[in-house]
Parts: C-alpha cells; sequence; structure tokens
C-alpha cells in the first residue's frame, strides 16, 4: 500500500494496513522511539492515539506525524 | 502583577515564546529570568531523526516544571479553519492542555490573520471544550466578535510577527481596551522593546506576548529581565493613574513669593 507521510511517498511494506502499522513502520525507518511525543492526522483529520490500531487505511492515504517544536 | 486566564491564576503578565534562540540552554536562562509562567510552542513535521528539536521539546518542559508553569500551544502557519481546528485537537493530546494560541493566516507577506477563518475555527474550538487565545489583528469589532463567541482572553497584535515595530496603531488598541473592559487583552506580535510593552501595560492591557524580541537580542537574558520590569512600570503607571495632557506650560515650582527681581516695576 502506497502511503503519504509527512508529505513524503511511504510504501507499506509489510503485512498490515492500520495507522498504527504504518506509524510503526514510519519511526522503525526513522530510528526512532514510539515513546517519542508526536501526534498524528489522518488525511488532514486528527486521530486519537487509542484510535490508532482500529483505523484502517486505504492506498494513497496522508498521514502527518507531528513534533513537538518550539514557537512563538 | 498577577495575570488570571480562564480561570488560572498566573505570577507574571509576560507570556513567551521559545524560538529563535542562539541555544536551548540560552532559550531557558531567558524565560527563567522572565519570570513568565506561559511558554508557547508549536507542532511541526520536523524529522525525529534530528535531535535538536527533542532537545529543545526537553528544555521546554524543564522550564515549566520549574516556574509551575504552563504550555500554550499554537496553531502557527495553519491558513484555513480545518488546518487550525485539525492542529488544534493534535496539540491538546500531546500536551494535555486545552489552551490554544489559535493562529490562522490570511495573507503571507504581513502574517495577517485572516478574520472570517479565525471567527470560524473560534467557533469550532470553543465548541468542542478549548479555551481559546486567538491572535488578531487591532480590528475593535474582530475582537468583539471573538469575545462575543466566548473567548476570555483576546490577543491584537501591536504590528505583524517579528517585525519588532512595536505599537503602530496605538488609537485601535486603546480603543478596544475601551469598549472590551471585561475582556483580558493581551497585547501580542510586533513587540521590538521593552517600552513597547510598558506602553501597552500603560493602557491597561492585562498582558503582553512575545518572543523576537527577547530571543533576538544581543543578550536575550539581560533582554527578558528588561522585559519584567517594563511590564511591572507599566501596570503601576496605569493603576496609579497618569495625568492628564494638557496643551500648554505650567511651572511646576511655586510662583508666590518670588524674589524681589520678578516683582512688577522692578528693573
Amino acid at each position: 500500500m502506497k502511503l503519504y507521510i509527512n508529505g513524503q511517498s511511504f510504501p507499506l511494506t509489510k503485512n498490515g494496513n492500520t495507522l498504527e502499522q504504518a506509524i510503526n513502520q514510519y519511526m522503525d525507518s526513522q530510528n526512532k522511539s514510539l515513546d517519542l511525543s508526536f501526534a498524528v492526522a489522518l488525511n488532514g483529520n486528527f486521530i486519537s492515539k487509542d484510535d490508532y490500531a482500529q483505523t484502517k487505511l486505504n492506498d494513497g492515504d496522508s498521514i502527518d506525524v507531528l513534533f513537538p517544536i518550539q514557537g512563538g | 502583577m498577577s495575570l488570571t486566564i480562564y480561570g488560572q491564576q498566573l505570577n507574571s503578565r509576560l507570556l513567551i515564546g521559545s524560538a529563535l534562540y542562539p541555544s536551548p540552554e540560552i532559550m531557558k536562562q531567558a524565560i527563567l529570568a522572565s519570570g513568565s509562567q506561559v511558554v508557547t510552542l508549536s507542532l511541526k513535521r520536523q524529522n525525529p531523526s534530528e535531535l535538536s528539536g527533542a532537545k529543545n521539546w526537553q528544555y521546554i518542559q524543564d522550564i515549566v516544571k520549574q516556574t509551575n508553569g504552563f504550555l500554550l500551544p499554537n496553531t502557527a502557519g495553519c491558513k484555513t479553519t480545518k488546518e487550525a481546528v485539525t492542529l488544534a485537537k493534535m496539540s491538546r493530546e500531546l500536551f494535555n492542555t486545552d489552551w490554544i494560541k489559535l493562529e490562522v493566516i490570511g495573507d503571507d507577506y504581513n502574517l495577517q490573520p485572516d478574520p472570517l477563518e479565525l471567527l470560524s475555527a473560534t467557533e469550532q474550538l470553543l465548541a468542542d471544550g478549548f479555551k481559546v487565545l486567538p491572535y488578531c489583528t487591532d480590528d475593535l469589532v474582530l475582537c468583539q466578535r471573538l469575545y462575543d463567541l466566548g473567548c476570555q482572553v483576546i490577543m491584537p497584535w501591536a504590528s505583524p510577527i517579528g517585525t519588532g515595530k512595536g505599537l503602530m496603531n496605538p488609537y485601535n488598541l486603546e480603543t478596544i481596551r475601551l469598549r472590551l473592559p471585561d475582556a483580558t487583552l493581551i497585547l501580542d506580535a510586533g513587540i521590538g522593546k521593552p517600552s513597547d510593552a510598558c506602553i501597552a501595560m500603560e493602557m491597561g492591557y492585562d498582558g503582553v506576548l512575545l518572543n523576537s524580541a527577547v530571543a533576538l537580542a544581543d543578550n536575550p537574558v539581560l533582554m527578558a529581565k528588561a522585559f519584567a520590569n517594563a511590564l511591572i512600570s507599566g501596570e503601576q503607571g496605569y493603576l496609579a493613574g497618569v495625568m492628564a495632557e494638557r496643551q500648554t506650560a505650567h511651572p511646576s515650582t511655586p510662583t508666590l513669593d518670588q524674589p524681589f527681581w520678578h516683582q512688577p516695576g522692578s528693573n
């Protein structure tokens, strides 16, 4: 399944079609722990952490994984 | 010098940003020196393999813990209601706060808020339980509409973000204060000098939110202290009651019993 994560094409290579699996694979590809602080939107809509496992993905879905950053 | 935001009492009337400092350590020192208990931050797509974001986040958490303070996430960069609402919800989950500094930008040149999108986003977020702190222009009617929607805090700009131009339209800002006496008014954006903050407080504003003026100073820590002092001076000036301006000169020294050479007829 072909996804877009943070604007970049991201193939979901392993079996699976949930948001949780996509996030796991994305963070793994970045060599980062899932313990990092982040929040997620799917196709521009906020998805709660509690719903990652139940959220099914479709080909072409766009995911944003956002991290805390300094701001004014 | 206490400020109340949505029922939360704070020791300082200064709200401060966490961006643009020369280093995370200087950011921490400056924010602590400012006395502020409210630190703004944001959410972005930064690459998690880059350590700078994570390091800054750790520092910000340390600051908030040390000051018994609060995070104020913003929706910087959003241009539509949907973007702003989504980012606000992401921030609420991640930062565990229902406070949101709502920014919906309508023009890329001067980063001017879009009043229509701002009102629309405000309405949705308030209905969803957020405590909205809207960043807006110094338009009285817009501020009135935001207040009528239920915003207890309104944050008109002094001038465009990051310009340091200070109070471009003092008349507008004074009128907002006059017409919305019960709103908590925080001057946000465009502050350059401590005297700008002092003027806002002399007008009766409840607080000031700034970032660049401290972060881009030659000495951010000293500038943070200067702003803290400026806010205190301005508030005390407001509370003390500024004298009425007069059109003509009036001698300060009593004129009774002047020496003889001032008497009529003397040479």
